[in-house]
């Protein structure tokens, strides 16, 4: 509880869903008022929302909303940290909206997250969980550990459970404990792991990951593992491709490893197999 | 989700002076999956007509091989070649047939007249409307795309090599913004006294 | 079921309407319209085209789906209507209180950076708006953000949004992006070179969709400010 309230969040009021820590007085979920609902949840009144929305994203109504949405996603750790890569493609239906998506989100310079499924629920809850990262350090003198990073998300979206938001994420960092690596999604569900993917092609991703990961992996062969399984997810899943961006999670904080064409990937692959 | 899109596919005919051009990408997938990239959607239907059939992968091959089919039987029964726009007849009457359970295809066909050497293209709805255009047709899970790449490259009168410069950059173009085609590409320039095929290097995502 | 047996000519008569009709209001309608921009060097070039559609209906034939927030930021806004006059009407309101507050103009980026929490502020029942901002980085440099209708947005080069999107963006790949072409480099993009390529592509764009025409409107942004020039297109 103690955390919950150093991060606002107001569980007094009963309305913690609608109002975390966006300042006093713009907590109404009231459309009326076009210019203070810009500056908060608007919410229909009197109707299901995620229904509602339904409506309109789907494939037979004249009206169509389509959303981004993001796909490959993976993360393990080893050895030397952890390793997370991502492909960079975004589809609004059949057509490709985006080549270079940034998946990975760099919420701090010892917290990664990713972002599968709803592009902008991804970003802007992670924006938020960087936010409130930064209130606990300046509260408690001390960073955040993966954990509780990862569990306030987690406690955010299952606030807003069952209105329809959508994401897959994995929350990376390195903390006192060593490395850290949580699967944080939209139902709620968050789990402990050292071999995570995300996405409609994390089953292919996942074929690759598992015949080649060892714990004792040098920091080389772990990279290429990681590109490879991007690779391979982009190859035979029609919504993941573009570019894969690779990230190492180290003691002393992330580094961007590479930002690989899977062009180039797919014919250098080529060659080794003749 | 469209039948129409269950497998992928995009194909483009164009015309060219004295020459024509069709192009086809080489997925087969089933939705999201991609199970092969050397899946044929162009079908050799005589020495300078080709046919291209995008649409539900099993319709396709069943399409190709009962055109193939009622071709064979022509020319037996005529003893001489067929000409693009009988051929067109053909096939838009082979779908009619089927106008209230009809096969998941939307062909495409390019050819020169056997006679004339008239270079000739058409594409059809999957009950066998015909549309003849003296540009280029397009048809595909990526029209959208296709349309406005052809609609800004394609000019009259390109000479072969042109026609395949044009064709080829419409084709991978367009299916480099759509998930479900692409995979590799293949390219048949059709001229007065040669066929010629190109497979084309593309992204492979 | 006895009574209808005897009457089978009444059965038929009520038949088809056995089923309930629905009515419900739709807070959406769509309303065509194309915009596109691309970032220079220098400089940036956004346009959209004038028409105003529902349905198949034209409903304006001179009303430009783009709006100058600052000297140097213009948004592109194509969906919903009436949705973009809130939004824009939400998004001016809090540029003015910006700039009450702080004694000077927004900057793109941060420009964008709201647009995006705005959106994402009616993730419930959303602005059914595709935006694209162009302006002037703090660098100089020229800049492209595009959106989807829920505030998930990019900075990019080149983007073509709205109803004839999809026709336009492989064509920007090709032309601007150098896609698919080996060995091609890539050269800086003159002024004038981006400009003829927008009429070009709306041309191209206005022949095929039948949302998109009548004219584009074309706004050439740099460090000085915007011009504007409107280039006339087919209008059947």
């Amino acid at each position: 509880m103690a955390l919950a309230s150093v991060c606002g969040f107001d569980f007094k009021a009963g309305k913690s869903k609608l109002s975390l820590g966006f300042g006093e007085g713009f907590g109404g979920p009231s459309a009326v008022d076009a210019l203070a609902a810009s500056q908060s949840f608007t919410v229909p009144q009197g109707i299901d929302i995620s229904q509602n929305l339904a409506r309109f994203t789907d494939e037979k109504s004249d009206v169509k909303i389509h959303f981004d949405h993001g796909t490959t996603t993976l993360a393990f750790k080893f050895k030397d940290g952890v390793i997370v890569a991502v492909d960079s493609r975004a589809t609004a239906g059949p057509y490709i909206a985006s080549q270079t998506v940034k998946k990975v989100i760099e919420i701090n310079p010892y917290l990664l997250g990713t972002m599968a499924g709803g592009a902008a629920d991804c970003s802007f809850w992670e924006r938020v969980l960087a936010q409130q990262c930064r209130v606990y350090e300046l509260r408690n003198k001390t960073r955040i550990s993966v954990a509780a990073a990862s569990k306030l998300l987690a406690n955010i979206v299952y606030d807003y459970k069952g209105m329809g938001l959508s994401m897959g994420t994995m929350i990376v960092g390195w903390d006192k404990r060593g490395p850290g690596l949580y699967y944080v999604d939209s139902d709620g569900e968050r789990l402990d792991g050292s071999v995570f993917s995300v996405g409609s092609g994390s089953v292919y991703a996942y074929g690759v990951l598992d015949s080649g990961y060892k714990w004792d992996l040098a920091v080389d062969e772990a990279y290429d593992l990681g590109k490879r399984a991007i690779y391979h997810a982009t190859h035979r899943d029609a919504y993941s491709g573009g570019v894969v961006n690779l990230y190492h999670m180290r003691e002393t904080g992330w580094i961007k490893v590479s930002q690989t064409d899977v062009q180039e990937l797919h014919f250098k692959y080529k060659a080794e197999k003749k | 989700m469209s039948i129409l899109a269950y497998n992928g596919a995009a194909i483009i005919a164009m015309k060219g002076k004295d020459c024509v051009a069709i192009a086809a990408d080489r997925r087969f997938g089933v939705q999201a999956q991609t199970v092969s990239m050397d899946f044929d959607k162009v079908f050799e239907m005589g020495p300078h007509l080709f046919v291209g059939l995008p649409g539900l992968a099993t319709d396709v091959q069943t399409i190709s091989q009962r055109l193939k089919f009622r071709l064979n039987l022509y020319e037996l029964r005529e003893n001489r070649r067929i000409k693009p726009q009988t051929f067109m007849s053909m096939v838009s009457n082979l779908l009619y047939e089927r106008r209230f359970g009809p096969y998941f295809v939307e062909p495409v066909i390019a050819g020169l007249d056997s006679k004339t050497n008239q270079p000739y293209i058409a594409s059809m709805d999957l009950i066998g409307c015909p549309m003849i255009t003296d540009d280029f047709v397009v048809s595909g899970t990526c029209s959208e795309q296709m349309y406005g790449m052809c609609e800004s490259l394609w000019e009259p009168d390109l000479s072969p090599d042109d026609l395949f410069e044009t064709i080829s950059q419409a084709l991978m173009n367009a299916f480099d913004r759509d998930a479900l085609s692409g995979w590799g590409g293949v390219v048949y320039i059709i001229e007065k006294d040669k066929v010629t095929k190109k497979l084309l290097k593309t992204r492979m995502d | 079921m006895e009574a209808m047996a005897m009457m089978p000519y009444q059965q038929e008569q009520t038949n088809h309407i056995e089923r309930p009709i629905q009515h419900r209001f739709s807070p959406y309608d769509f309303n065509g319209g194309t915009v596109l921009a691309i970032a220079g060097e220098d400089f940036a070039v956004i346009a959209s085209d004038t028409r105003l559609m529902t349905g198949f209906s034209i409903l304006a034939r001179d009303v430009p789906k783009t709006t100058q927030y600052t000297t140097n930021t213009v948004v592109g806004s194509c969906g919903f209507h009436g949705d973009v006059l809130t939004l824009t009407k939400v998004i001016q309101t809090r540029l003015k209180m910006f700039t009450y507050l702080h004694q000077k103009e927004m900057d793109t980026s941060s420009v964008a950076a709201m647009l995006s929490t705005v959106l994402y502020y009616r993730r419930f029942f959303p602005y059914y708006v595709y935006n694209i901002v162009a302006g002037i980085d703090t660098e100089g440099k020229g800049c492209v953000y595009s959106f989807d209708p829920v505030g998930s947005y990019e900075r990019e080069t080149y983007r073509a949004g709205g109803s004839a999107s999809s026709m336009l963006q492989p064509l920007l790949d090709n032309q601007i992006g150098m896609k698919n072409q080996e060995g091609a480099k890539q050269v800086p993009l003159a002024k004038a070179k981006a400009v003829a390529l927008v009429k070009d592509v709306f041309t191209s764009a206005a022949e095929r969709d039948i949302h998109t025409g009548d004219a584009v409107c074309i706004h050439v942004i740099t460090k000085q400010g915007t011009t504007k020039e409107t280039y006339p297109l087919r209008r059947d």
